[in-house]
């Protein structure tokens, strides 16, 4: 019945679970009970009602107590909960012969000879018999419902935890798209093919504008589509072949027909960079980067491989927040179906693949398009 | 601390300089001003990084070394250190909030990028006077240059204990690269090992062992001779009968064995 975590506790705190487990609440209780039971049984006995309450209530706080005992030291044999409630029943006879055995002296023959109390005896335990365990399957139950309600609780305060974390995440992805380094660097670059009249100043500034336009931050932007996110990627990548003509080329390979599927803002950019950052930028000799996209003929699946021929991956390595949770942001986007998936290349470098199923809309936009 | 003075070439040669940079744009750019505002300053080398920096240094031993300080492979800093005091060194790097304030404190020229001639018009007068009349600066190079290292975090990276961030397993014809935070837990299996995570199950070579060793163990923690769990995902421990006692995972149907040996590290959850 209960799970989570329960080892074998140390004594201290087996004992704290005893005292947990003896609240006022549950005292209260028995001893209104008690009280309530030496009413109803006082009509049939000779002594007065105060000696009948008082041994109630004893055999009442003795109970709780083995009802306490058995929670904190459960035997392995048995479930928790069956433990308290047959602690209360075997426990019920005893406690009522210890409440006798004021009253005779402590002699136990005594008792057992005088008829009255026999008959007490058997009255009171059949009384015991009959409440007790329902009292102990109540508080059990009571236990139980506290107990859902804080895993319900933990469950909730976890969620809203991931779900801030996420939000968190989507921040932190936004803010830190546009790199200082990577403005600064760049913008060192166009100011050198401005100063020397390249004409290549004018085309490098107009990647460097639709660059900026899709990833400086646009909070309300949940959707864009693949022919946007590659011509973004194809922004990022002029630019950086600009800065490292000699150690980056690159190709972009998109199948026909699937323009205006909507994709993930940034998703595609993201691998590039990290190609760029993880893979080209720091070896000596640089690489290839090669986007490609297309269309499983099957299942109609489309696949974004970005495949560098860098340095590859160092199993050590800590990727960036970005590429950290982008799986996380595509299954947000695409479905459960959506997947990152990171290979190794043949000799060196690294190919990372973003798997998704269209949505049925997306398909049927893309096929409207294609016929 | 100990006074250091650059000589840079020899007494009475025109001056010459080294431009270190990676990008060929900004290698150019920086030529193009430097022949402006001092024409009597040979360059007499273009390195494309640190490596290059440094051989042709040794090469040409020129007084003057501008460097980036990203660069691929050896990085500016490492190039200055194996320049030493051999030159008058000038920095160059992109906007670097916390790198500047390092440049301040010490006593080495530095030029952020994107610059303009009145800023390398300051370099130059310095670097001038200071080969006109060597003087000694209180600085220690060494100490600065590692200072300089851990505020552009090239130093952190390599100083924190490296754990596994991506567990190389074939799948099929390829390498595929598994983020560890994905892995659910790794099993041995005879002379491998099962890596079982969010997207499917594979084999490594690596053992139990090995992983042990290799895995942050926040993260990850052995608990049975052959079985390695993401304690992230560790949604229930029940102890059993004969001091034995078994795990379940958040999202995964395997129950996996705990022994004796490893209860410790359920003991605080």
């Amino acid at each position: 019945m209960q799970s989570v975590t329960t080892t074998s506790q140390p004594p201290r705190a087996a004992l704290r679970a005893v005292f947990d487990a003896v609240n006022w609440r549950r005292a209260a209780l028995a001893v209104l009970l008690a009280v309530v039971a030496a009413a109803v049984l006082n009509p049939v006995f000779s002594v007065p009602f105060e000696v009948l309450v008082g041994r109630m209530v004893f055999i009442a706080a003795f109970l709780l107590v083995a009802f306490a005992v058995a929670g904190a030291w459960p035997p392995r044999w048995v479930p928790a909960w069956l433990a308290q409630v047959l602690a209360v029943v075997v426990a019920a006879p005893i406690a009522t012969l210890l409440a006798y055995l004021p009253s005779v002296g402590g002699d136990l023959t005594k008792m057992l000879a005088h008829e009255g109390r026999l008959l007490g005896f058997i009255y009171i335990t059949l009384t015991v018999l009959v409440i007790a365990p329902l009292l102990a399957l109540g508080a059990l139950y009571r236990q139980r419902d506290a107990q859902a309600r804080a895993a319900q609780l933990a469950f909730a305060l976890e969620r809203s935890t991931l779900e801030k974390e996420a939000l968190d995440a989507r921040l932190r992805v936004l803010q830190a798209q546009v790199e200082p380094h990577f403005l600064f660097n760049t913008l060192a670059n166009v100011q050198a093919l401005v100063e020397s009249g390249s004409p290549q100043a004018g085309p490098v500034l107009k990647s460097l504008i639709s660059y900026l336009r899709a990833a400086v931050p646009k909070l309300h932007t949940q959707a864009s589509t693949l022919a946007a996110e590659v011509s973004l990627a194809r922004s990022y990548l002029e630019l950086m072949q600009m800065r490292m003509p000699d150690r980056l080329q690159f190709s972009i390979e998109v199948a026909a027909g699937l323009d205006s599927i909507e994709f993930l803002p940034l998703s595609i950019l993201t691998l590039v960079e990290n190609a760029v950052r993880h893979g080209i930028d720091p070896s000596e000799r640089g690489g290839r980067i090669d986007v490609s996209v297309q269309r499983d003929a099957g299942n109609g699946a489309i696949r974004v491989t970005v495949t560098d021929g860098g340095v590859g991956m160092d199993v050590s390595a800590v990727f960036g927040i970005g590429l950290a949770n982008l799986e996380s942001r595509l299954r947000g986007f695409f479905g459960s179906s959506a997947r990152l998936e990171l290979r190794e290349v043949e000799p060196h470098g690294l190919s990372a693949e973003i798997v998704f199923e269209p949505s049925e809309s997306a398909r049927l936009a893309s096929l409207g398009a294609t016929s | 601390m100990s006074a250091f003075t650059a000589q840079g070439g020899i007494e009475g040669a025109p001056a010459s300089a080294l431009i270190a940079d990676d990008e060929p744009l900004l290698r150019q750019q920086l030529r193009a001003y430097l022949a402006r505002l001092w024409p009597e300053l040979e360059i007499v080398a273009e390195a494309r990084n640190g490596r290059e920096a440094i051989e042709l240094f040794e090469a040409f031993r020129p007084s003057v070394a501008f460097l980036d300080v990203h660069m691929p492979g050896c990085n500016g800093l490492d190039a200055a250190r194996a320049i030493a005091r051999r030159a008058q060194i000038v920095f160059v790097t992109a906007h670097e909030h916390y790198a500047v304030q390092a440049f301040e404190q010490g006593a080495i020229d530095y030029l952020v990028k994107p610059f303009d001639d009145a800023r390398l018009a300051d370099s130059v007068a310095r670097l001038q006077a200071r080969l006109a009349k060597p003087e000694p600066v209180a600085a220690d190079l060494d100490a600065f240059l590692d200072r300089l290292a851990g505020k552009l975090k090239m130093q952190d990276a390599a100083a924190r204990p490296k754990y596994l961030q991506w567990i190389r397993a074939s799948v099929g014809a390829s390498v595929r690269l598994i983020p560890v935070d994905q892995v659910a837990f790794l099993r041995s299996d005879e002379k491998y090992t099962l890596v079982a995570w969010d997207g499917g199950e594979a084999l490594i070579r690596k053992t139990i062992r090995e992983l042990a060793d290799e895995l942050d163990p926040e993260e990850f923690a052995q608990i049975h001779r052959s079985v390695i769990v993401n304690l992230r995902l560790v949604v229930q421990f029940d102890r059993g009968s004969n001091e034995t006692a078994e795990v379940r995972l958040k999202g995964r149907r395997e129950v996996l064995p705990v022994s004796r040996s490893f209860f410790h590290v359920f003991r605080q959850m």
